[in-house]
């Protein structure tokens, strides 16, 4: 056996209070009179010698009958069906982000959406059906749909509030394919409306109904951060961050730099309403480290006051050039700033110690097991299948690639490659009509760019864009990038760490200073770590290497704590925050506590109205 | 205890009443009422043939001259009433506001003044029999035994002042001994006459046998039922332990401003079955409260009940 109100044994505290009233002795008069003989027959008559007598006008028989009406009320748990139409299905989407963690609500926003969707809860008619959502980072279905309410309070219990961002449009997507083709169904979503844009969320017959949580937006947050070697002096590092004031009014607040909890410098900053104020800092690193940006003083949202980057020195590139001589490429490598080149004419082992290697049309006796930049080279195990191809035009190219950032494919002109159909693990780059002439993608534990030609057989060392495809490749198969790039986590993001050896466990410590002990795959090539639901310095431990990774909420959508009176689904379609207070509301609490209260008014006249 | 039991005003009114008997006396004393014995008054009663020896001054010689033959002129013999007052002096009549037991001897002075008046014999019985040693006085036990006593037969209306005050000097106290006080006055007369209860009759043991017992004895019988105010209509409230102040019994008993009515409708029980049980036995029976006025419960009630006139 359960309970669907355990709260309600509170009310088992009345029982000593009865306890009481027997305990209380009724204390009699003691009176001397003529003779009982009167009084005798008066308690014999009055007795009932009969089974009934007349209905007689009695206080104690209208309060009994009160408490027992009362009961009877509780009984059947009657509510206000006031504003809404029965719904047989309610989705509830609590928002859970940073955003929600703000105190201009006490205790905060989340608990009073919280508190609010605990009230819709109750107010859940008997046949009615409620899915409980949480939408932070990530969505997750806390309760699948019941009309069961403790289930769904322990569900509302469970759910707590991150530091990540609001991903609303997953939760929207999830509760549309709930309530769709269900007549009457509702979602109601509990949030501040501190959301991304939803416009690509565009559906105007949602039956969303936004419960706009927040009052104020009294915030400033730390929206982005970057750290880089200082372009001026590659002995610096620079800092970049930028301060955004979502408060309505200027803010004077002071920003403090620390390098591993060392304090390095403090700036004090005037930001006027709504402004963003970017800073740069500069500081001098002697080893790899954490950077800390701090925000003094205090505002409704604490959460983007803080943010961290890890910052690590910058080391040589080795790579290896295994070329039968080509001049322009060795130039263009060589122009890549921190490279440290070496040429080889051929390969015979797997290249171990070198950051990445070159190919320039020569096969290799042993493949190298590193990143690999190769040019007109045939490898079965990469491209099954390689055509010859004549002059390609080169007609389309991703640009979006980092790797073809800044290099575009105007005016290059092949007289001779090798085609290739994409394999599963590559993207192509660049294509001619036939077939894709470059591809990029990781196989196995290897980033490899194949290049269908020899740059000796086109125009493209003429053009800006080798040198800048050459140093974007650099950058792309520098493992320690490919690994630099993944130590700053949006906070909600899965961190993804490269393996490099096979590995049992990781042991992870939280910000907190919790360990946690991950199992690893044998076969899985990277770590992910989904659980970045705070914000701070992570530690990961592979065997012997530690590594850092900072998570961070850096979301200007999220620090702006405005509570939106309206949402924007789509390009037309909004949504107003309802004014609807939860409805169907139970009463039969307060008439069984009314029903108490009749009680102890029953025994108090009865004592009274003796004497 | 008031001083005079009746004032000179109610006195010269009540010396205008005569008791009336539905029964002839039966006394072997004179007196001046009516009776079946035939003696010598001024009232004819019958004619009876003469028989030898008979005395001559009552033949009637009128008659002899028309019919020749010899009759007697009989003539009512006048004896007196003897009227006996069963007066209640338990503890019980001590209560009230004024007294009942006050009220009842007032009562008994009027209706004994009367009898007096018209020359009856009046005995008035006080019970219980002897009062309850409360009085550590002796020689007001003395007193109280002697007045006792001398109320047990009182003629004549130069007595009334002695009268009243034994009247005055009696006391109430322990317990109703009701049937008994009657059975053995029923049995104690040696002519029935005219017998007045005063009391209370709250008595435990009944009422019955004792005034089956005057009854039976050949008595006109009379009841005046004392009750006081607090009896008819009880003004304390609540939880109470109730003490019977002749017996000493506990009665534990929740009495509210609501029940009032279903106490009244008790006593009016008992008092109606009081009534009912005089009605049947051909008993005058009055009830009264002790603050009710007397002049009300004399002059009209006995009245228009013919217990004088």
């Amino acid at each position: 056996m359960s309970f669907l109100a355990p709260a309600a044994f509170v009310f088992a505290a009345a029982i000593p209070v009865v306890i009481l009233f027997y305990l209380l002795k009724r204390k009699r008069v003691v009176k001397l009179v003529s003779s009982t003989l009167l009084w005798q027959q008066f308690l014999a008559e009055t007795q009932a010698s009969a089974p009934f007598q007349k209905l007689r006008k009695n206080w104690l028989l209208i309060l009994q009958i009160l408490l027992l009406l009362l009961v009877v009320l509780a009984l059947s748990r009657p509510y206000f069906a006031a504003k809404t139409q029965p719904a047989q299905l309610r989705v509830v989407i609590l928002d859970a982000s940073a955003s929600m963690q703000a105190t201009d609500e006490t205790p905060s926003r989340f608990e009073k959406a919280r508190a609010e969707a605990l009230k819709w809860v109750d107010s859940l008619a008997n046949n009615d059906q409620m899915v409980i959502l949480q939408a932070g980072a990530n969505t997750e279905v806390k309760q699948s749909a019941t009309s069961e309410k403790a289930a769904l309070r322990r569900a509302l219990q469970a759910c707590a509030c991150s530091d990540g961002p609001t991903r609303l449009v997953a939760a929207l997507r999830m509760a549309e394919s709930l309530v769709r083709d269900q007549r009457g169904a509702e979602i109601h979503l509990f949030s501040d409306g501190a959301v991304p844009e939803l416009t690509e969320f565009d559906n105007k017959g949602l039956p969303l109904v936004y419960h706009r949580i927040g009052k104020s937006s009294d915030n400033i947050g730390i929206t982005a951060l970057d750290v880089r070697a200082n372009p001026e002096d590659a002995h610096q590092r620079a800092i970049y961050t930028s301060v955004a004031n979502f408060s309505t009014n200027t803010v004077q607040t002071e920003l403090e730099l620390l390098l591993d909890d060392r304090l390095l410098e403090t700036r004090p900053l005037s930001i006027p309403a709504g402004e963003t104020s970017p800073q740069v800092f500069l500081a001098g690193q002697s080893s790899d480290g954490v950077f800390t940006l701090r925000l003094k003083g205090k505002d409704d949202l604490a959460v983007d006051n803080q943010a961290s980057i890890v910052s690590l020195l910058p080391k040589p590139i080795k790579v290896l050039l295994v070329s039968r001589g080509n001049r322009l490429l060795e130039k263009a490598l060589r122009s890549v700033a921190n490279v440290e080149l070496a040429t080889s004419s051929d390969l015979t082992d797997p290249a171990i110690g070198f950051d990445f290697v070159v190919l320039d049309g020569v096969t290799p006796v042993v493949w190298p097991q590193v990143n690999v930049l190769a040019f007109h080279v045939v490898n079965t195990n990469w491209i099954p299948e390689v055509m010859h191809l004549d002059g390609p035009p080169i007609v389309d190219w991703r640009s979006t690639h980092p790797l073809l950032r800044y290099a575009g494919f105007d005016n290059v002109q092949v007289a001779e490659s090798l085609g290739a159909k994409t394999p599963s693990w590559a993207v192509s780059l660049v294509d001619s009509p036939q077939a894709p002439l470059i591809l990029a993608g990781e196989l196995g534990r290897q980033r490899i760019i194949w290049v269908g030609f020899d740059v000796l057989e086109s125009n493209w060392p003429l053009r800006v864009s080798f040198p800048i495809f050459i140093a974007n490749a650099a950058e792309w198969l520098n493992p320690a990038n490919a690994k630099g790039g993944q130590l700053l986590v949006k906070a909600g993001d899965a961190f993804r760490l490269m393996l490099l050896r096979v590995e049992k466990e990781a042991q992870m410590t939280l910000p907190g200073g919790q360990v946690k002990m991950l199992k690893l795959d044998p076969s899985a090539n990277e770590l992910v770590f989904a659980e970045t639901y705070r914000q701070g310095i992570y530690r990961v431990r592979l065997g012997t290497n530690e590594t850092t990774f900072c998570v961070d909420l850096l979301d200007a959508a999220e620090s702006n704590i405005k509570p939106r009176e309206e949402l924007q689904l789509g390009k037309y379609s909004k949504i107003a925050a309802t004014t609807r207070q939860r409805t169907n509301t139970e009463l039969w609490r307060s008439i069984a506590s009314l029903g108490l209260l009749v009680l102890l008014i029953e025994w108090w006249y009865y004592h009274r109205r003796t004497v | 205890m008031p001083e005079s039991l009746l004032t000179s005003e109610m006195l010269r009114r009540l010396e205008q009443f005569q008791l009336l008997a539905a029964r002839r006396a039966k006394s072997s004393a004179k007196g001046e009422r009516r009776s079946r014995a035939r003696g010598q008054s001024v009232e004819f009663a019958d004619y009876r043939t003469y028989v030898q020896g008979d005395d001559f001054r009552y033949l009637d010689w009128n008659l002899y001259g028309r019919l020749e033959r010899l009759f007697l002129k009989l003539y009512e013999e006048e004896r007196e009433l003897p009227v006996r007052m069963f007066l209640d002096a338990s503890e019980s009549m001590t209560f009230g506001t004024p007294r009942k037991f006050d009220f009842a001897r007032q009562v008994a002075a009027a209706l004994g003044y009367v009898a007096l008046c018209g020359f009856d014999r009046v005995s008035v019985i006080p019970f219980p029999a002897s009062p309850n040693d409360t009085q550590s006085d002796a020689g007001a036990r003395s007193a109280q035994l002697a007045a006792r006593v001398a109320l047990r037969a009182v003629r004549g209306k130069k007595s009334g002042i002695q009268f009243f005050q034994n009247l005055n000097t009696l006391t109430a106290g322990g317990a109703a001994t009701l049937n008994e006080t009657l059975r053995r006055g029923a049995l104690e007369a040696r002519q029935s006459g005219l017998a007045v209860v005063l009391s209370d009759f709250l008595d435990p043991a009944g009422y019955e046998s004792g005034l089956n017992a005057l009854i039976g004895r050949g008595f006109q019988v009379d009841i005046v039922q004392i009750l006081s105010p607090e009896e008819l209509s009880p003004t304390t409230f609540g939880d109470l332990r109730l003490v019977d102040s002749e017996n000493g019994a506990m009665q534990e008993v929740t009495f509210g401003r609501y029940r009032m009515k279903a106490y009244q409708q008790t006593v009016q029980n008992f008092i109606q079955r009081l009534r009912e049980f005089c009605q049947a036995r051909g008993i005058n029976f009055f009830s009264v409260s002790s603050n009710m006025s007397l002049e009300d419960l004399l002059l009209k009630q006995l009245r228009k009940a013919e217990v004088w006139a």
